[in-house]
């Protein structure tokens, strides 16, 4: 078998196993498509034949899911913000030395990567109830977020930082630059789309978080799409259509972003998950 | 005002510089989460009701919490269904995900792309995969079912998310498909750094296919596996958006883990107590965990 038909038979395979991957996608978006009785039509329909667009602006209206999405886009942007600010400074120091406190600190970080958010959420509830926090909802959820995060953000930034050549920030302290200068006009500039791609990461998880704004948001005009998407879905709903058009409009600009910047994303995140 | 000087110069040109970038989150992350850690522990030994709930200093009731918990008839199911669940999900997308890549390995035009394309079921929402599970796993309408019956595996319906042979299942499905992606990337990675003359070296010794994956790709991977099975693993544990959007941990906790328990006993029975302690446990667990992992990958840590 020749080079070019063995590579056209292994991408006729990996497309087939692809697609069996991704179903579960398909039919998301084709049951936003589908009318009450198509949904519960045996045998399933697996093509729209009389597409119901009308179910999009139907949810939209009645779920009122630009408050949900734009408390979401708070949530995230807030977390990301946080996130960024305070750690890309000590992802640069822990890449930059190698002693005994840097591994210590890395250790730490490691540690406190793993914990889950389902089981910190208790004494983080009680503690910010005390605090008075509680009155602030969404800043609560942002400061919960950020702590949950930050530590993947710092083993993701710290990676990109330790391919940035010691010798060039180096060379900027011997032409005159401070140590805050050198971090600033050379070492963040190179270690620009690191950065990006590790935040971009976070505001994905971010968007999509529930444990905690399902947990401290009481309020329904200050809560996410997650738990806006969880308190739609009852435990004896039939509203499907409706429900997948939901999740359809609130994953979809996240498909976009993630395909987008696909081999980016993909490469940032292994370089940070196993080193 | 020389020291003064002297020390803002420090902070932008010294010691002083690195100590302020990495003191301000470090504090930030024990305020956030290591006080919250202590804090758990406090409250696994002491009384919490609503009343309490407001003050520090609550009634000391000793190990009285742990003991409580594990007279409760629920507390082992529990632990079984969650050993159940990480184990079953962790062989699921351990094995699909180490087989994809070796699939992907093979190295064809658009590979990589392809490859990549599968980890959108990682970065959607947890609650997302979790609606759409729900629906595909319906009972009477569902996708899956239709797909079982015309392929003659079962002959009636399968009410996945109600019967309670089936709930925790229907779970660790969607599991599966969550964390599949992420396995297979990660595992590719590590194939990719098994150096090739390897294989050469071993095909012209005669070694057939399985021979070199017993002797050259299983052990060269040995550290990956590692990384990826702890860090399976740690995810699992964190898993809770799924209990959240398939079952709730029903029907009568036939698919409750720990650490939806947990969540539950706090902020559905608002026995905050008894949350606490559950959470205690499963994080010397998922600490347990983590230690394997960073062993594992400890070479890179250390550079």
């Amino acid at each position: 078998m020749s080079e070019t038909w063995r590579n056209r038979l292994m991408l006729l395979i990996a497309l087939a196993m692809a697609a069996i991957y991704l179903f579960p996608l398909y039919w998301m978006y084709i049951t936003t498509l589908k009318s009450g009785s198509a949904m519960f039509a045996t045998p399933p329909s697996f093509w729209p034949h009389d597409p119901q667009w009308s179910n999009y602006i139907y949810v939209w209206e009645s779920r009122n899911l630009a408050r949900y999405l734009g408390n979401s886009l708070v949530i995230a942007t807030g977390s990301v913000a946080l996130i960024t600010v305070l750690g890309t400074g000590c992802a640069y120091v822990l890449a930059r030395y190698r002693n005994g406190w840097i591994d210590a600190g890395l250790f730490l970080i490691l540690m406190l990567q793993v914990l889950p958010a389902s089981l910190m959420i208790t004494p983080i509830f009680v503690g910010f109830s005390q605090l008075g926090l509680l009155d602030y909802p969404r800043l609560a959820v942002v400061l919960a977020i950020a702590a949950k995060s930050m530590p993947f953000f710092v083993v993701l930034v710290r990676a990109t930082f330790m391919s940035v050549p010691i010798e060039l920030e180096e060379a900027a302290l011997v032409d005159g630059n401070s140590r805050a200068g050198a971090f600033l006009h050379i070492v963040l500039p190179l270690a620009r789309n690191g950065i990006l791609v590790s935040a971009i990461l976070i505001f994905m998880q971010a968007f999509g978080e529930f444990v905690y704004s399902k947990s401290i948001i009481q309020a329904v005009e200050y809560q996410p799409a997650s738990v806006g998407l969880n308190s739609f879905m009852g435990p004896n709903t039939n509203e499907w259509n409706s429900i997948m058009a939901f999740a359809t409009i609130y994953v979809t600009p996240i498909l976009a972003i993630f395909v987008l910047l696909q081999r980016r994303i993909v490469s940032g995140l292994t370089s940070g998950a196993l080193k | 005002m020389k020291p003064l000087r002297k020390f803002a110069q420090s902070l932008t040109d010294g010691r002083g510089f690195d100590i302020l970038l990495v003191a301000v989150p470090l504090a930030f992350l024990l305020a956030l989460s290591g006080l919250p850690l202590v804090y758990n522990v406090l409250m696994s030994f002491q009384e919490v009701d609503m009343f309490s709930l407001g003050s520090v200093v609550r009634p000391f009731v000793g190990f009285a919490n742990y003991t409580a918990l594990f007279e409760q008839p629920e507390t082992w199911p529990i632990f079984a269904n969650t050993a159940i669940f990480v184990s079953a999900s962790i062989a699921g997308q351990f094995l699909i995900g180490f087989g994809l890549a070796l699939f992907f390995w093979v190295n064809f035009p658009g590979a990589s792309w392809l490859r990549g394309l599968f980890l959108v079921s990682w970065v959607m929402p947890g609650l997302v995969v979790g609606a759409i599970w729900n629906w595909m796993l319906s009972g009477d309408f569902g996708v899956i079912n239709f797909l079982l019956r015309e392929s003659g595996i079962i002959s009636g319906n399968i009410f996945w998310r109600s019967d309670p042979a089936y709930a925790l299942w229907a779970v660790i499905l969607a599991n599966i498909w969550l964390g599949t992606s992420f396995n297979m990337i990660l595992l590719s990675v590590g194939l990719s750094a098994i150096p090739a003359d390897l294989y050469e070296a071993a095909e012209l010794d005669g070694a057939n296919l399985w021979q070199r994956f017993y002797t050259i790709t299983l052990p060269m991977m040995r550290s990956s596996i590692g990384a990826v099975v702890s860090l399976g693993l740690i995810f699992t544990l964190q898993q809770f958006d799924l209990f959240a959007a398939i079952t709730s941990g029903g029907p009568n906790n036939a698919s409750n883990v720990a650490q939806y328990w947990a969540w539950d006993l706090s902020f559905k029975q608002y026995d905050f107590a008894r949350g606490a302690t559950i959470s205690v446990i499963m994080i010397l667990f998922v600490m347990l965990a983590s230690v394997v992992y960073v062993r594992s990958t400890r070479q890179e840590v250390r550079g």
